[in-house]
């Protein structure tokens, strides 16, 4: 088929005069596939890295140490305030919306809803995330990312700081070593200092989580200025989020029921002094 | 001019011969300079420079022309933007005239305001029309001159202006509403 050449109107001629004046033609079709690649692969990017800030959400969530917020703290505000991962929430709300502002700029991206896509990046970025912290890399990457902010502490070191704390009966570590008749049991806390744990008024749970050994958290009768400490309750410290296992976080303590809390008496009243008694003693039976 | 082709065989063939871009600019000429004066460019020669940046812009970028889109669709936004650039180069104001595509909004506005009692009984001529969409924000005149004066499907106006076309179905009705508050403003006043 043979188009009409003949001469144009006088504004196509214009134009077309310009063309050929200025010496131009048609931006290469790879300048655009390029662009809209990138923009593609960037918005990508973006629900990757949120998916990274997901998995180190999810592993501070889980890892909170909400079963024993009563214990630790006397006001849940204060909890929450020191334990909730505010910065991951901000950083997975910036890369989801990175992740809109590149997806936006692609060929169509313009038909989809602004809600569409970010509830698309934050759902994607979530699902990939849950999948990191199931498979284990949870810790690392909030380690990882979050050793390196100055205003930021990972949570196992935030949640180790709640336990470092004997003059308020907390304190949590490594058993070391444990006397034969379990009439007491050595302790290196997470700074290195050893303490002697004296069991006397340990129940069967608490018994058994020291007679087990690795890391454990104990409520003690407050002290200071002594290296031994009068054990009401050990527990054992458990991580979520670690590639060997995947137990789910138990309700919490403050939301025991009646029937749990009477599960697990204690062997003695020495202890009943010591803050909120029957969540402890709910905790103890894990 | 042939008429037997589509602007998209059009387009291919100008890929491969500058020569046949002049069919596309003839074809859209005239439409599209009664855009630009919808939109508020008044003067012949502001609106031919206008759009012979559009042609260049659009000829430039021809590569990049999606054949799912109507190329009137891509060539509207590329003289929209184009406008836009031009006002806020110029930091210049609409002066928006109607002719009697106006018609539309007009009936349309005055039917709804008969209904609603908070703008009930007002008269309303092209002139107060024309006046009152100056004074709405820029967005609000550009969707309703591309539907109303343009009759652009609410497709095509996604892909002038780049948004959604749910946006576009709310921005028409704030418009709208908009216009109407606009317009009984005026009158009371």
């Amino acid at each position: 088929m043979t188009m009409n050449t003949n001469p144009h109107d006088a504004f196509a001629k214009k134009i077309l005069d310009r063309i050929e004046g200025e010496h131009l033609a048609p931006r290469p079709r790879w300048e655009f596939e390029a662009r809209n690649a990138a923009f593609w692969s960037l918005g990508a990017l973006a629900v990757l890295l949120g998916a990274l800030a997901s998995a180190a959400l999810l592993f501070e969530i889980a890892n909170a140490g909400w079963l024993y917020s009563a214990a630790t703290h006397a006001n849940f505000a204060l909890f929450l305030l020191q334990v909730a991962p505010f910065l991951w929430f901000l950083v997975l709300a910036l890369f989801t919306g990175l992740g809109y502002a590149n997806i936006r700029h692609t060929k169509r991206g313009y038909r989809y809803s602004i809600t569409l896509i970010l509830l698309g990046a934050v759902l994607m970025s979530m699902t990939l995330g849950t999948a990191l912290f199931l498979g284990g890399f949870g810790e690392e990457i909030e380690e990882a990312i979050g050793d390196h902010p100055p205003f930021y502490r990972p949570i196992m070191a935030t949640e180790r700081s709640f336990w470092q704390d004997p003059a308020d009966g907390l304190i949590a570590g490594t058993v070391t070593s444990v006397a034969a008749d379990l009439s007491s049991f050595v302790l290196q806390d997470f700074t290195g200092r050893s303490w002697i744990i004296d069991t006397e008024d340990l129940d069967q749970n608490g018994l058994a989580a020291a007679a087990r050994g690795g890391e454990v958290r104990v409520v003690t009768v407050p002290s200071t200025g002594t290296s031994t400490l009068h054990a009401c309750f050990v527990i054992p410290w458990q991580k979520y989020g670690e590639s060997h296992a995947m137990p789910l976080p138990r309700p919490l303590a403050s939301f025991a029921t009646t029937s749990e809390i009477n599960r697990y008496p204690a062997r003695s009243e020495i202890c009943k002094g010591i803050r909120p008694y029957a969540s402890l003693r709910a905790m103890s039976g894990i | 001019m042939p008429p037997e082709l589509t602007d998209e065989e059009i387009v291919r063939r100008a890929l491969r011969d500058k020569e046949e871009f002049a069919h596309l600019i003839e074809r859209y000429e005239a439409k599209l300079s009664r855009y630009l004066e919808r939109l508020g460019l008044a003067s012949k020669e502001d609106r031919e420079d206008v759009l012979q940046n559009a042609f260049i812009k659009a000829y430039r970028n021809l590569n990049s022309f999606d054949p799912e889109l109507a190329f009137s669709s891509w060539m509207y936004r590329i003289t929209h933007n184009e406008a836009m650039s031009f006002f806020r180069a110029r930091r210049a104001r609409p002066s928006v005239v109607l002719d009697e595509a106006s018609e539309g909004l007009l009936l349309e506005i005055r039917d709804e305001s008969a209904d609603a009692s908070s703008t009930a009984s007002f008269r309303l001529d092209s002139t107060e029309l024309a006046r009152a969409l100056a004074e709405l924000p820029e967005r609000y005149r550009d969707v309703l001159a591309l539907r109303y004066f343009e009759d652009r499907s609410y497709t095509d106006i996604s892909d002038i202006l780049e948004v959604p076309v749910g946006t576009v179905s709310t921005m028409i009705h704030r418009a709208k509403r908009s216009l109407r508050e606009t317009l009984a403003n005026r009158i009371s006043l």
